[in-house]
C-alpha cells in the first residue's frame, strides 16, 4: 500500500477551503490515482482523526499554448474530507 | 497602561511605557486586516485572507511592526499627559518587548522643557531715557520738508551752480578717439551728486545754457572698467538746460501748501509733537527691551539641543517661505550669499537660543506671578484684534481655533502682560530732586 504522504500532497489553501474548516471539512490536493478509501486511510493515519466522509473532484489541467505548440497543465485531484464531529486537524493551513 | 519616568539627564527623560497584551493583540488583528487589503495572496480575494494566512505569508515580525506603529504614538501621547512632562522634541523610541500575548514595553527618550532658574526680575531699576526734541531738530525736519517740496525751475540766463540739475549731451574721447560707453544724450545730472567721475561735475560749473564745454578728466585707477581706469579723457559736453531747485519760503503759505495747518507755528508744533511721540515710543521700546534682556540674563536655563534645532528649523523654513515669494530657492540663496545651510544654521544659533530663553523666562515669570488670562478677557482681546483687522469676531475666532493658534494667541497676551509687569517693576523712578538739578545746569549755560 502506498504511504499516506504519497496520497496527500498538500492542503488546498483558498478562501473557500479555509471557510469550510468551520464545517469540519478539510480540503487536500491528492494523488490523481488515489481513491476515496485510500484518502480516508491516509488522513486518519497522518492526523490521528476519524474520517466521516470523503468527496473528490478531478480538476482537469488547462490547455496552454506556446506559439503553435499546444501543451497541457497536469490534471489534479482534490479531496474534501469531512471528519467525525469532535475531531479536528491542528496546523491545517497554519491554524 | 503603565508608565515609569526616569530622569537621565538634565532636561532629558526616559519614559518606560507598558501597553497591555490585549491591546497589542487587537492592534495586530487590525494590522492584519490592513495588510490583507494591500497584498495579493493566491487563493484569496484582496482583504479576505484570514489573519493566520497573512501571518504565514508576510511573517510574524512584519505584522508585529505594522501593529506597533499605530500603537506607540497614542501610548506615548497618553504617557506624556499622565506624567505631565513637557517634551520639546521628537522622542527616540526603543522597543524592549513586543511579543503577542505579552505586554508591549518600550522606552521613549525625550528632551523636556527645561526648568528656568529665575534670577532677580524685580526692582532692577533700569532708567528710562528722557526724550527731548530741540527746536533745531524741528527746524531740520522743516528744512527736509522744504527740500522735498522744492520746485525745479528752469534757468534760462545764468551759470551752472552746485546742486543744479543739468541736462547734457556728452561724448568722451581718449587720445582723440571715442570710446564705448562714453556717449550720452539728454542725461540729467545733478551737480555735486558725484554720480560721474570726480572732476566732471566741477568743470561744468559756470557754464551757461546752450554752451559747449570741454571737460578733461582722468578715470580713477580703481575704475570698474579695466580699459578706462587711469586714462585721461576729454569729454565734449553740451548743456541742454539748467534746472535749479527753488525752495519755497518757510511761511504760513508753505504750511498751508504742504499740511492741513494754516500757520507755520501750528505746523512746527505738530512736527514737534509727532517727533516727540516717535522718540517716546522708541525710548519705550528700548527701555522695555533692556529690561527684558536684563531679566533674561539674570535667569539661567539649560536649553536642550532638540529645542534649539527645531527653532532653527522653523527660522529657516520662514526664510525659505519668504524667499519663495520672491521666486528664489534656498539653493540659489545659498550660492548668492556664498554660504551653506550648515553655515546659516550656525549663524542663526545665537538668535535661536536667545529667543527660546526669553520665551522660557517670560513663561516662568508668568507662572510664578500667576499672570493668566480668563476666558472673558481672551474674548475681549479677540474682539480687539478683530476690530484692528476689520474682521468679524466669530470669523477670527474660528480661524484661530481651526489653526490651533488660540493657544499661541493666549500665550502672546500673557507674555505682553508679563512684560508690562516687568516694565512696571524695573523702571527707575526719577526722583523729584533730579529734575531741578538738570534744569539748573541748563540755566547756567
Amino acid at each position: 500500500m502506498r504511504d499516506a504522504r504519497d496520497v496527500l500532497i498538500r492542503p488546498v489553501i483558498s478562501e473557500k477551503s479555509v471557510g469550510m474548516v468551520d464545517e469540519n471539512k478539510y480540503t487536500f490536493w491528492v494523488d490523481t490515482a488515489a481513491n476515496k478509501i485510500e484518502i480516508k486511510n491516509a488522513v486518519e493515519k497522518m492526523f490521528k482523526v476519524k474520517v466521516a466522509e470523503v468527496r473528490t473532484i478531478k480538476v482537469k489541467g488547462k490547455e496552454k499554448r506556446v506559439g503553435r505548440y499546444v501543451g497541457k497543465t497536469p490534471d489534479r485531484k482534490k479531496a474534501i474530507v469531512t471528519l467525525k464531529p469532535g475531531d479536528k486537524i491542528e496546523g491545517y493551513a497554519g491554524l | 497602561m503603565a508608565v515609569k519616568v526616569e530622569q537621565i539627564e538634565k532636561n532629558k527623560v526616559t519614559l518606560e511605557i507598558a501597553v497591555e497584551a490585549e491591546q497589542f493583540t487587537l492592534a495586530i488583528n487590525r494590522a492584519a486586516k490592513k495588510v490583507a487589503k494591500e497584498i495579493n495572496i493566491p487563493g484569496f480575494r484582496k482583504g479576505k485572507a484570514p489573519r493566520h494566512i497573512i501571518e504565514r505569508y508576510v511573517g510574524k515580525e512584519y505584522l508585529a511592526n505594522e501593529a506597533l506603529e499605530p500603537l506607540l504614538g497614542p501610548a506615548y501621547a497618553q504617557a506624556v499627559e499622565e506624567t505631565g512632562i513637557w517634551p520639546v522634541a521628537r522622542p527616540e523610541v526603543e522597543i524592549i518587548q513586543a511579543e503577542e500575548g505579552k505586554d508591549v514595553i518600550f522606552k521613549a527618550i525625550v528632551e523636556v522643557k527645561p526648568e528656568v532658574e529665575l534670577g532677580q526680575y524685580k526692582g532692577l531699576g533700569v532708567p528710562k531715557k528722557t526724550v527731548e526734541i530741540t527746536d533745531e531738530q524741528v527746524e531740520e525736519e522743516l528744512k527736509r520738508r522744504q527740500e522735498r517740496h522744492a520746485k525745479l525751475v528752469p534757468v534760462e540766463e545764468g551759470q551752472v551752480q552746485d546742486q543744479d540739475i543739468v541736462n547734457i549731451d556728452f561724448e568722451g574721447f581718449i587720445d582723440g578717439k571715442a570710446f564705448e560707453g562714453g556717449k550720452g544724450e539728454n542725461h540729467d545730472l545733478t551737480i555735486g551728486s558725484n554720480t560721474f567721475i570726480p572732476g566732471f561735475e566741477e568743470q561744468l560749473k559756470g557754464a551757461q545754457k546752450g554752451q559747449e564745454v570741454e571737460v578733461n578728466v582722468r578715470f580713477p585707477d580703481e575704475y570698474y572698467s579695466k580699459e578706462l581706469a587711469g586714462k585721461e579723457a576729454q569729454f565734449k559736453v553740451k548743456i541742454n538746460s539748467i534746472k535749479r531747485k527753488e525752495l519755497a519760503p518757510l511761511d504760513d503759505e508753505f504750511a498751508k501748501d504742504i499740511s492741513e495747518f494754516d500757520t507755520l507755528a501750528e505746523l512746527r508744533d505738530d512736527i514737534k509733537k509727532k517727533m516727540l511721540a516717535a522718540a517716546e515710543a522708541r525710548a519705550n521700546n528700548e527701555h522695555r527691551d533692556e529690561i527684558i534682556k536684563k531679566v533674561v540674563d539674570n535667569a539661567s536655563v539649560d536649553i536642550p539641543e532638540g529645542m534649539i534645532n527645531s527653532r532653527i528649523d522653523s527660522m529657516i523654513a520662514n526664510l525659505s517661505a519668504n524667499l519663495s515669494y520672491q521666486g528664489v530657492t534656498m539653493e540659489q540663496y545659498y550660492s548668492y550669499i556664498n554660504s551653506s545651510e550648515e553655515q546659516l544654521r550656525q549663524n542663526y544659533r545665537p538668535q535661536a537660543i536667545e529667543d527660546i530663553k526669553t520665551e522660557l523666562v517670560l513663561e516662568a515669570i508668568a507662572k510664578k506671578e500667576g499672570i493668566t488670562i480668563s476666558d472673558e478677557e481672551l474674548e475681549k482681546e479677540i474682539e480687539k484684534q478683530a476690530q484692528l483687522y476689520g474682521r468679524k469676531v466669530e470669523e477670527l475666532k474660528a480661524a484661530l481655533e481651526a489653526r490651533g493658534e488660540l493657544e499661541w494667541f493666549k500665550v502672546g497676551i500673557i507674555n505682553d502682560r508679563t512684560v508690562d509687569m516687568l516694565v512696571e517693576n524695573n523702571t527707575l523712578e526719577k526722583k523729584d530732586s533730579e529734575q531741578p538739578a538738570e534744569n539748573m545746569i541748563e540755566n547756567n549755560e
